[in-house]
């Protein structure tokens, strides 16, 4: 009887129905309720410190290089202890598409993203972020690594007592 | 001529080519860091190491070191091979610092290319890396001497190529150490080639420190305008600012290096005080505005003082495509006097001289290092054009003899000065070259040419496009500035990039300037138009032996970001012209000029006999004219 598998087919659905409406729902009531992403989540992007207090970024350009939507610009500048910093640091988070290349490139840890996801604004202008918008005081991951003790250029230590090195050669030195 | 076969190719060489040129020329890449086609072989770091499978040498041998020779049997793929030549680049790379992010050289360094193409990313060693103190090498190189792998290029390049005697190899074993005995600014003007030159970042432009990345560079061939060799450069720039020019290889000009004083003179490009808005007395308005005024200006001054009362001024420092202009523009102002040369000095030091050099009688620098004989006469080549200097020395390295005619030249190499040119052997001489810069005595120099047809002359002349600005001045008659005024009757004047003493202008009522930079023609003009320096624009110079070559457009001109305020920060401003993006190529100033003047517009400078020089490609050796 076609009409009797008719009708049972109309109840399977009206019970599937009924019994999703006393489930627990998967949804949440965004923004008044909100959900932690995990730890590893890729939103807004962050410039950390080192240990020490200062700067990791280095502003070598990877960043820049390797993000294909061409969202983050800088400039590199010199500081008197030899240490190579941004002297500015922008990055349009209107273009942004949040893939973590940048943080993947970046060689001294510094560029990181982070979980927080809710960069909405009214006008398009403030999504336009500058180094001092961008720099947290914070190490965020890897919170031992300092790029300069290990780089061997002298700028957080004298030269030949980082990491792996061995003290300055004497080339006046007769020893073989 | 030795035959070889390198990976399954048959190569066919001229004898003591090596098997490292052998291969390049059929596209066989061997790396290699001591090995350089200017400064030749060291064996010094057994990069380029190669598999000999028959012939007189078997095994592995560095490609650089052997000459090519009858039945080799070479292979660059060689299991045994690659194994080497990897494990030699993760030798070099135990001592290497940890430091490419914070390194000029990052991303055009031949050791980190070389290190990733070898395939060695994961550091295995883990003992301790020999450190070094750097020296403060004065405000042009940056010295950082825990990044040297002992290629031994600078200390070949500095002593041996350009005959510098203050900076050196020190040390012994693993304590290499390339630097000066005492700190200090490096004596040699080449020294600008040890950036070029070494393979990663021991030598780094100071000059550019920090500024930007190899992938973000603005970057064009070019030429040098600081003196009238014609040096081939590539000005390298980002965010509208000069950063430095690297030297660009052209064998029949200046081979593979530049002088100092071309590599690092960047400041006036980048001059703040630049005038960069077209003035009309000193206010700042339009470039149609300025244009409307020059026309009206023009014809006040023909109405009030009568036809033949306006000079056009051009100089050797303009463009060819400017200078060609000219001409047309003086016809259609009905002008009294066109003028190539500001002062009666500079017309008498460059024409008399250019019409010495008839065809085939100019000596290339190429001429100069392949010369036997060379005369120094009556000039300075280290201070006129330094280039010069270092191809005399190249002769001098290969058995030339130089002779100096009368005392005080210097020259970085061995010299015998005789006190007049009769005395110097020219008729022993195979290619004889005689370099000169002013024409104070001529005639025996018009006798010398005359009575040695072999000899080449060099001429120094004082700009870079001296040779177009004088064959344009004999063609059309022109004369020198100081002689057009000394009438009286001219009272307006249009300079066009023509440095004209302000002395000079006193008692004219009306000048008009076209100029990239502030000089005092600039600064006495009514009207002013800003043109665009030569890294701005795609234009055509004319070097000293009538060489031809074109230089192609590096950045769009405007204020440098650096140069904006607040300065580290660029401003949020959405605009489609950058700010201090008026200037125009004075070719295309001349032709709204002309325009405006009733004439045709132009849209092509090279017309007629010219007209070859219209597609001329920036990286060729430039074409030869004196047929024109």
């Amino acid at each position: 009887m076609k009409i009797l598998s008719d009708i049972a087919a109309l109840l399977t659905g009206m019970w599937i129905t009924w019994k999703h409406i006393f489930r627990r729902p998967v949804t949440i009531q965004y923004p008044e309720e909100k959900r932690t992403p995990y730890p590893r989540y890729r939103a807004r992007i962050v410039l950390t410190r080192d240990p020490d207090g200062g700067e990791r970024c280095v502003a070598c350009q990877l960043c820049s290089a390797s993000c294909p939507v061409d969202c983050i610009t800088m400039q590199s500048a010199e500081g008197p202890d030899g240490r190579r910093y941004a002297e500015w640091f922008r990055i349009n988070f209107a273009r942004c598409i949040f893939c973590g290349l940048c943080a993947e490139a970046c060689p001294t840890l510094a560029i990181q993203m982070t979980p927080d996801f809710e960069i909405c604004t009214r006008d398009i202008m403030d999504l336009v972020y500058e180094k001092e918008d961008l720099l947290i005081d914070g190490c965020g991951k890897s919170p031992d690594y300092n790029f300069y003790r290990h780089a061997g250029i002298g700028v957080t230590q004298p030269r030949g007592s980082g990491a792996e090195e061995k003290p300055p050669v004497d080339v006046r030195g007769l020893l073989p | 001529m030795p035959k070889l076969i390198i990976d399954n190719i048959a190569v066919e060489v001229a004898d003591g080519v090596t098997v490292l040129e052998a291969a390049q020329s059929v596209d066989i890449p061997i790396p290699h860091f001591c090995w350089h086609p200017a400064l030749g072989k060291a064996g010094a770091c057994r990069v380029c190491a190669v598999r000999m499978m028959e012939g007189p040498v078997k095994g592995i041998q560095m490609s650089c070191m052997l000459p090519a020779q009858d039945g080799m049997v070479v292979s660059t793929t060689d299991p045994e091979a690659v194994t080497m030549r990897r494990n030699v680049i993760e030798w070099l790379m135990i001592n290497h610092p940890h430091d490419c992010p914070v390194c000029d050289e990052g991303g055009e360094c031949q050791l980190q290319d070389y290190t990733i193409a070898g395939g060695h990313g994961i550091r295995r060693y883990d003992g301790k890396k020999r450190t070094h103190i750097n020296q403060d090498l004065g405000p042009y190189i940056q010295h950082e001497m825990n990044r040297c792998i002992q290629c031994y290029r600078c200390v070949r390049f500095y002593q041996e190529y350009a005959g510098g005697t203050d900076f050196g190899v020190m040390g012994s074993a693993g304590r290499v150490y390339f630097g000066r005995f005492r700190e200090g600014q490096l004596e040699s003007p080449f020294s600008g080639n040890l950036v070029d030159i070494c393979p990663t970042g021991v030598f780094t432009d100071k000059t550019a420190r920090f500024r930007a990345r190899y992938w973000d560079y603005d970057m064009a061939p070019s030429v040098c305008p600081g003196c009238s060799l014609g040096c081939n450069t590539t000005p390298v720039a980002r965010y509208r600012e000069l950063l430095k020019s690297i030297a660009r290889r052209n064998e029949a000009v200046n081979s593979w290096f530049i002088c100092d004083r071309g590599r690092f003179a960047n400041g006036e490009v980048n001059d703040p005080q630049r005038p960069r808005t077209p003035l009309i007395d000193g206010v700042e308005s339009s470039r149609n505005e300025a244009l409307k005024a020059l026309l009206f200006r023009i014809a006040q001054t023909e109405e009030r003082y009568g036809t033949g009362s306006i000079a056009i001024v051009g100089s050797s420092r303009l463009s060819l495509e400017a200078a060609l202009l000219l001409p047309t523009l003086a016809e259609l102002t009905s002008s009294g006097a066109l003028c190539y040369f500001a002062s009666e000095e500079e017309s008498g030091r460059t024409l008399p001289l250019f019409q010495l050099l008839t065809a085939g009688r100019s000596a290339s620098q190429r001429d100069v290092r392949e010369s036997d004989c060379i005369v120094v006469y009556g000039c300075d080549p280290l201070q006129d054009a330094p280039m010069l200097a270092l191809a005399i020395r190249q002769a001098w390295r290969n058995g030339a003899t130089v002779y100096t005619v009368g005392d005080g030249i210097s020259l970085p190499c061995d010299v015998t000065t005789v006190d007049r040119l009769d005395a110097v052997p020219l008729s022993d001489a195979k290619n004889p070259v005689l370099i000169r810069s002013a024409a104070d005595i001529p005639d025996q120099l018009a006798t010398t040419l005359h009575q040695h047809d072999h000899l080449k002359l060099a001429v120094l002349f004082p700009a870079a496009n001296s040779y177009g600005a004088s064959k344009l001045a004999l063609k059309h008659l022109g004369v020198s500035f100081e002689q057009a005024i000394s009438s009286g009757d001219i009272k307006g004047v249009i300079s066009v990039e023509a440095d004209i003493p302000q002395k000079l202008l006193e008692g004219i009522p009306f000048v008009a300037a076209l100029d990239w930079r502030m000089t005092e023609t600039v600064q006495a003009a009514q009207i002013f138009f800003p043109t665009t320096a030569w890294v701005e624009m795609k234009g055509t110079f004319i070097n000293h032996e009538g060489r031809v070559q074109r230089f192609n457009k590096v950045m769009n001109p405007g204020v440098p970001i650096r140069g904006l305020d607040p300065a580290v920060h660029p401003p949020h401003i959405h605009r489609t012209a950058p700010p201090g993006g008026e200037p125009q190529p004075a070719w295309q100033i001349l032709a709204a000029v002309i325009e405006g003047l009733g004439g045709e517009l132009i849209t092509e400078p090279f017309t007629g006999e010219w007209e070859r020089l219209r597609g001329l490609d920036a990286e060729c050796e430039g074409v030869i004219i004196n047929d024109i």
